[in-house]
Protein backbone atom coordinates (compact mmCIF):
# COMPACT_ATOMS: atom_id res chain seq x y z
CA UNK A 1 0.00 0.00 0.00
CA UNK A 2 1.13 3.50 -1.12
CA UNK A 3 1.55 5.95 1.77
CA UNK A 4 -0.28 3.92 4.20
CA UNK A 5 -0.69 4.86 7.98
CA UNK A 6 1.27 2.00 9.90
CA UNK A 7 0.12 1.45 13.43
CA UNK A 8 1.85 -1.75 14.58
CA UNK A 9 1.47 -4.29 12.08
CA UNK A 10 -1.65 -2.54 10.41
CA UNK A 11 -1.97 0.17 7.56
CA UNK A 12 -4.52 2.25 6.60
CA UNK A 13 -5.08 4.30 3.74
CA UNK A 14 -6.86 6.86 5.51
CA UNK A 15 -5.46 9.16 7.80
CA UNK A 16 -8.58 10.62 8.98
CA UNK A 17 -9.91 9.27 12.22
CA UNK A 18 -13.35 9.56 13.17
CA UNK A 19 -15.11 9.51 16.99
CA UNK A 20 -18.61 8.54 16.81
CA UNK A 21 -19.73 10.43 19.62
CA UNK A 22 -22.22 13.66 19.84
CA UNK A 23 -24.49 12.90 16.56
CA UNK A 24 -28.13 14.04 16.40
CA UNK A 25 -28.81 10.14 15.41
CA UNK A 26 -27.00 6.44 14.36
CA UNK A 27 -27.61 7.10 10.55
CA UNK A 28 -25.95 10.73 10.85
CA UNK A 29 -23.05 9.14 11.84
CA UNK A 30 -23.10 6.26 9.79
CA UNK A 31 -23.18 8.43 7.20
CA UNK A 32 -20.39 10.70 8.16
CA UNK A 33 -18.09 7.61 8.80
CA UNK A 34 -18.97 6.86 5.15
CA UNK A 35 -17.96 10.24 3.47
CA UNK A 36 -15.29 10.49 5.85
CA UNK A 37 -13.82 7.37 4.39
CA UNK A 38 -11.96 6.62 8.01
CA UNK A 39 -11.14 3.19 8.37
CA UNK A 40 -10.63 3.75 11.97
CA UNK A 41 -13.44 4.93 14.27
CA UNK A 42 -13.76 5.09 18.09
CA UNK A 43 -16.31 3.95 20.26
CA UNK A 44 -17.00 3.99 23.90
CA UNK A 45 -18.31 1.65 26.89
CA UNK A 46 -21.56 2.21 28.77
CA UNK A 47 -23.16 0.04 31.24
CA UNK A 48 -26.20 -1.89 30.11
CA UNK A 49 -29.52 -1.19 31.03
CA UNK A 50 -32.01 -3.59 31.37
CA UNK A 51 -35.15 -2.49 29.75
CA UNK A 52 -33.43 -0.06 27.45
CA UNK A 53 -32.95 -1.17 24.00
CA UNK A 54 -28.35 -0.91 23.14
CA UNK A 55 -27.78 1.49 20.73
CA UNK A 56 -27.41 -0.49 17.53
CA UNK A 57 -23.50 0.89 16.21
CA UNK A 58 -22.07 -2.16 15.72
CA UNK A 59 -24.10 -3.75 13.16
CA UNK A 60 -23.97 -0.58 10.89
CA UNK A 61 -20.37 -0.06 11.31
CA UNK A 62 -19.68 -3.54 10.98
CA UNK A 63 -21.19 -3.11 7.55
CA UNK A 64 -18.56 -0.78 6.23
CA UNK A 65 -16.32 -2.64 4.75
CA UNK A 66 -12.48 -2.04 6.01
CA UNK A 67 -13.21 -0.57 9.11
CA UNK A 68 -11.58 -0.98 12.60
CA UNK A 69 -13.29 -0.17 15.63
CA UNK A 70 -11.02 1.39 18.73
CA UNK A 71 -12.82 1.03 21.44
CA UNK A 72 -11.43 4.03 24.00
CA UNK A 73 -11.08 4.25 28.05
CA UNK A 74 -13.67 7.49 28.19
CA UNK A 75 -14.31 7.31 32.02
CA UNK A 76 -11.54 5.69 33.32
CA UNK A 77 -10.19 8.34 35.87
CA UNK A 78 -6.71 5.78 36.28
CA UNK A 79 -4.60 3.67 34.45
CA UNK A 80 -6.43 0.73 36.67
CA UNK A 81 -9.89 1.76 35.56
CA UNK A 82 -8.47 2.58 32.30
CA UNK A 83 -6.80 -1.40 32.05
CA UNK A 84 -10.04 -2.57 32.74
CA UNK A 85 -11.51 -0.63 30.38
CA UNK A 86 -9.46 -1.97 27.67
CA UNK A 87 -9.94 -5.30 28.37
CA UNK A 88 -13.91 -5.02 28.18
CA UNK A 89 -13.32 -3.30 25.18
CA UNK A 90 -11.62 -5.78 23.53
CA UNK A 91 -13.68 -7.95 24.75
CA UNK A 92 -16.90 -6.44 23.07
CA UNK A 93 -14.76 -5.19 19.58
CA UNK A 94 -12.06 -7.76 19.11
CA UNK A 95 -9.76 -4.93 18.24
CA UNK A 96 -6.52 -4.88 19.02
CA UNK A 97 -6.30 -0.85 19.22
CA UNK A 98 -7.90 0.94 22.21
CA UNK A 99 -7.73 4.86 22.52
CA UNK A 100 -6.39 4.96 26.07
CA UNK A 101 -7.63 7.99 27.36
CA UNK A 102 -7.62 8.93 30.96
CA UNK A 103 -9.01 12.77 32.02
CA UNK A 104 -9.67 13.13 35.69
CA UNK A 105 -11.44 15.87 35.16
CA UNK A 106 -14.38 16.71 33.45
CA UNK A 107 -13.93 20.57 33.45
CA UNK A 108 -11.20 20.70 30.85
CA UNK A 109 -11.20 16.82 29.88
CA UNK A 110 -7.26 17.17 29.82
CA UNK A 111 -4.91 13.97 30.17
CA UNK A 112 -3.35 12.65 33.13
CA UNK A 113 -0.07 12.00 32.20
CA UNK A 114 1.02 10.00 34.78
CA UNK A 115 -2.12 7.60 34.70
CA UNK A 116 -1.52 7.02 31.26
CA UNK A 117 1.87 6.13 31.13
CA UNK A 118 1.48 3.65 34.09
CA UNK A 119 -1.61 2.51 31.81
CA UNK A 120 0.12 2.49 28.70
CA UNK A 121 2.73 0.20 30.06
CA UNK A 122 0.61 -2.46 31.13
CA UNK A 123 -1.37 -2.72 28.19
CA UNK A 124 1.42 -2.78 25.24
CA UNK A 125 2.91 -5.61 27.79
CA UNK A 126 -1.16 -7.38 27.21
CA UNK A 127 -0.70 -7.25 23.31
CA UNK A 128 -2.85 -3.79 22.70
CA UNK A 129 -1.85 -1.68 20.05
CA UNK A 130 -2.04 1.70 21.92
CA UNK A 131 -3.17 4.67 20.72
CA UNK A 132 -2.55 7.10 23.96
CA UNK A 133 -4.53 10.47 23.90
CA UNK A 134 -1.96 12.95 25.41
CA UNK A 135 -0.70 16.34 26.35
CA UNK A 136 1.30 17.99 23.60
CA UNK A 137 4.18 17.16 25.40
CA UNK A 138 7.73 16.36 23.41
CA UNK A 139 9.39 14.42 27.02
CA UNK A 140 6.01 12.24 27.37
CA UNK A 141 5.90 11.75 23.49
CA UNK A 142 8.78 10.60 23.65
CA UNK A 143 8.29 7.95 26.83
CA UNK A 144 5.25 6.51 25.49
CA UNK A 145 7.10 6.34 22.29
CA UNK A 146 10.11 4.37 23.78
CA UNK A 147 7.65 1.38 25.87
CA UNK A 148 5.92 0.90 22.31
CA UNK A 149 3.00 2.76 21.93
CA UNK A 150 1.40 2.29 18.20
CA UNK A 151 1.30 5.99 18.22
CA UNK A 152 1.33 9.20 19.94
CA UNK A 153 -2.03 11.56 20.01
CA UNK A 154 -1.06 15.38 21.66
CA UNK A 155 -3.97 17.05 21.58
CA UNK A 156 -4.85 20.37 19.50
CA UNK A 157 -7.03 21.67 22.33
CA UNK A 158 -9.33 20.55 25.03
CA UNK A 159 -12.07 17.86 23.79
CA UNK A 160 -14.75 19.16 22.17
CA UNK A 161 -13.46 23.10 21.83
CA UNK A 162 -12.86 23.74 18.78
CA UNK A 163 -10.40 25.76 19.59
CA UNK A 164 -8.01 24.46 17.00
CA UNK A 165 -4.08 23.99 16.69
CA UNK A 166 -3.26 25.48 20.08
CA UNK A 167 0.05 23.20 21.02
CA UNK A 168 1.35 24.40 17.47
CA UNK A 169 4.77 24.99 18.69
CA UNK A 170 4.89 21.31 21.02
CA UNK A 171 3.21 19.80 17.93
CA UNK A 172 6.14 21.29 15.97
CA UNK A 173 8.69 19.18 18.28
CA UNK A 174 6.63 16.29 18.72
CA UNK A 175 6.37 15.56 14.89
CA UNK A 176 10.29 16.55 14.65
CA UNK A 177 11.22 13.69 17.08
CA UNK A 178 8.58 10.96 16.49
CA UNK A 179 9.73 7.51 15.36
CA UNK A 180 5.95 6.60 15.56
CA UNK A 181 2.68 8.35 14.02
CA UNK A 182 1.93 11.34 15.61
CA UNK A 183 -1.64 12.14 15.61
CA UNK A 184 -3.60 14.78 16.42
CA UNK A 185 -6.46 14.46 18.60
CA UNK A 186 -8.88 16.71 19.95
CA UNK A 187 -10.03 20.31 19.86
CA UNK A 188 -10.26 20.97 15.93
CA UNK A 189 -12.92 22.62 14.77
CA UNK A 190 -12.28 23.11 10.71
CA UNK A 191 -10.43 21.28 7.90
CA UNK A 192 -8.11 24.03 7.14
CA UNK A 193 -6.38 22.96 10.64
CA UNK A 194 -6.32 19.24 9.89
CA UNK A 195 -4.91 20.50 6.56
CA UNK A 196 -2.17 22.37 8.50
CA UNK A 197 -1.76 19.35 10.85
CA UNK A 198 -0.62 17.12 8.05
CA UNK A 199 0.98 20.05 6.55
CA UNK A 200 3.51 20.51 9.29
CA UNK A 201 4.42 16.25 9.17
CA UNK A 202 1.22 15.26 11.48
CA UNK A 203 0.47 11.51 10.18
CA UNK A 204 -3.82 11.99 11.21
CA UNK A 205 -5.79 13.36 12.83
CA UNK A 206 -8.96 11.85 15.09
CA UNK A 207 -11.87 14.24 14.65
CA UNK A 208 -15.87 13.79 16.36
CA UNK A 209 -17.25 17.63 17.75
CA UNK A 210 -16.45 19.23 14.58
CA UNK A 211 -18.11 16.89 11.78
CA UNK A 212 -20.97 15.36 14.35
CA UNK A 213 -21.69 18.96 15.71
CA UNK A 214 -21.49 20.66 11.99
CA UNK A 215 -24.52 21.91 10.69
CA UNK A 216 -23.91 18.94 7.93
CA UNK A 217 -22.15 16.27 9.23
CA UNK A 218 -21.98 13.77 6.29
CA UNK A 219 -20.56 16.89 4.26
CA UNK A 220 -18.15 17.85 7.32
CA UNK A 221 -16.62 14.48 7.01
CA UNK A 222 -16.28 15.29 3.46
CA UNK A 223 -14.46 18.33 3.94
CA UNK A 224 -12.75 16.95 6.39
CA UNK A 225 -10.76 13.85 4.27
CA UNK A 226 -10.47 16.35 1.69
CA UNK A 227 -8.46 18.42 3.50
CA UNK A 228 -6.65 15.68 5.50
CA UNK A 229 -5.70 14.55 1.73
CA UNK A 230 -4.38 18.42 0.72
CA UNK A 231 -2.38 18.43 3.87
CA UNK A 232 -0.83 15.41 3.59
CA UNK A 233 0.25 15.88 -0.82
CA UNK A 234 1.73 19.31 0.69
CA UNK A 235 3.64 17.89 3.41
CA UNK A 236 5.36 15.62 0.80
CA UNK A 237 5.06 18.06 -2.46
CA UNK A 238 7.55 20.25 0.16
CA UNK A 239 6.76 24.17 1.17
CA UNK A 240 8.30 26.88 -0.60
CA UNK A 241 10.47 28.62 1.81
CA UNK A 242 9.46 31.43 3.57
CA UNK A 243 10.77 35.16 2.75
CA UNK A 244 10.82 38.24 4.10
CA UNK A 245 11.20 40.16 0.81
CA UNK A 246 8.98 39.61 -2.30
CA UNK A 247 10.27 37.70 -4.72
CA UNK A 248 8.80 38.19 -8.49
CA UNK A 249 7.10 35.44 -10.14
CA UNK A 250 7.38 37.69 -13.36
CA UNK A 251 10.08 39.35 -15.76
CA UNK A 252 10.49 42.78 -14.66
CA UNK A 253 11.58 43.79 -18.04
CA UNK A 254 11.94 47.61 -18.53
CA UNK A 255 10.62 47.89 -22.14
CA UNK A 256 7.28 49.40 -20.73
CA UNK A 257 9.70 52.03 -19.46
CA UNK A 258 12.21 52.46 -22.13
CA UNK A 259 9.14 53.26 -24.48
CA UNK A 260 8.20 56.18 -22.21
CA UNK A 261 11.38 57.33 -21.98
CA UNK A 262 11.75 57.46 -26.36
CA UNK B 1 -30.40 -14.90 44.80
CA UNK B 2 -29.54 -11.28 45.50
CA UNK B 3 -27.03 -9.84 43.34
CA UNK B 4 -25.76 -6.11 42.46
CA UNK B 5 -26.22 -5.62 38.67
CA UNK B 6 -24.68 -2.25 37.25
CA UNK B 7 -24.55 -0.86 41.05
CA UNK B 8 -28.36 -1.63 41.59
CA UNK B 9 -29.82 -4.37 43.50
CA UNK B 10 -31.10 -7.25 41.63
CA UNK B 11 -32.87 -10.39 42.43
CA UNK B 12 -32.17 -12.93 40.27
CA UNK B 13 -34.75 -15.97 39.82
CA UNK B 14 -32.96 -17.81 37.43
CA UNK B 15 -30.17 -20.33 37.28
CA UNK B 16 -27.02 -19.15 38.46
CA UNK B 17 -24.77 -18.83 35.51
CA UNK B 18 -24.01 -15.95 33.60
CA UNK B 19 -25.80 -16.52 30.63
CA UNK B 20 -29.38 -17.04 32.54
CA UNK B 21 -28.66 -13.23 34.28
CA UNK B 22 -28.13 -12.43 30.50
CA UNK B 23 -30.84 -13.72 29.30
CA UNK B 24 -33.33 -12.89 32.19
CA UNK B 25 -31.32 -8.84 31.57
CA UNK B 26 -32.57 -9.24 27.84
CA UNK B 27 -29.12 -8.41 27.08
CA UNK B 28 -27.23 -10.14 24.42
CA UNK B 29 -24.49 -12.35 25.01
CA UNK B 30 -22.55 -11.59 21.56
CA UNK B 31 -22.93 -7.75 22.18
CA UNK B 32 -22.10 -7.74 25.78
CA UNK B 33 -19.31 -7.30 28.16
CA UNK B 34 -19.12 -9.07 32.00
CA UNK B 35 -17.27 -8.58 35.06
CA UNK B 36 -18.00 -10.06 38.44
CA UNK B 37 -16.48 -9.16 41.11
CA UNK B 38 -14.54 -6.94 39.14
CA UNK B 39 -12.77 -9.77 36.95
CA UNK B 40 -13.71 -9.88 33.42
CA UNK B 41 -15.87 -13.52 32.82
CA UNK B 42 -14.78 -14.31 29.15
CA UNK B 43 -17.68 -15.18 26.57
CA UNK B 44 -16.77 -18.50 26.49
CA UNK B 45 -17.04 -19.02 30.14
CA UNK B 46 -20.59 -17.58 30.38
CA UNK B 47 -22.35 -20.62 30.67
CA UNK B 48 -20.15 -22.05 33.15
CA UNK B 49 -19.31 -19.42 35.98
CA UNK B 50 -21.48 -19.87 38.77
CA UNK B 51 -22.90 -16.98 40.88
CA UNK B 52 -23.35 -16.24 44.08
CA UNK B 53 -25.30 -14.78 46.69
CA UNK B 54 -24.03 -11.38 46.99
CA UNK B 55 -21.73 -10.90 43.66
CA UNK B 56 -21.18 -7.57 42.24
CA UNK B 57 -21.68 -7.78 37.90
CA UNK B 58 -21.21 -4.96 35.43
CA UNK B 59 -22.91 -5.57 32.42
CA UNK B 60 -21.06 -3.17 29.55
CA UNK B 61 -21.75 -2.64 25.91
CA UNK B 62 -20.81 -0.42 23.37
CA UNK B 63 -21.75 3.10 22.85
CA UNK B 64 -20.77 6.42 20.56
CA UNK B 65 -17.78 7.79 21.71
CA UNK B 66 -14.70 9.69 20.72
Amino acid sequence: MVDGLKLGDRVFSSRLLLGTGKFSSADAMIRAVRASGAELVTVALRRFHPGRPVDDLLAPLAAIEGLTLVPNTSGARDAKEAVRAAQLGRELCGSPFVKLEIHPNPHHLLPDPIETFEAAKILVREGFLVLPYMPADPVLAKRLEEIGCAAVMPLGAAIGSGQGLTTMSMLKLIIRDATVPVIVDAGLRSPSEAALTMEIGGDAVLVNSAIAAAEDPELMASAFAAAVRAGRDAWKAGLMPPSDVAEATSPLTAFLADGESE
Amino acid sequence: MDLVVNGEPYRHNGQATISELLRECQAEAGRTAVMVNGDIVRKSAFDTVRLSDGDRVELIVITAGG
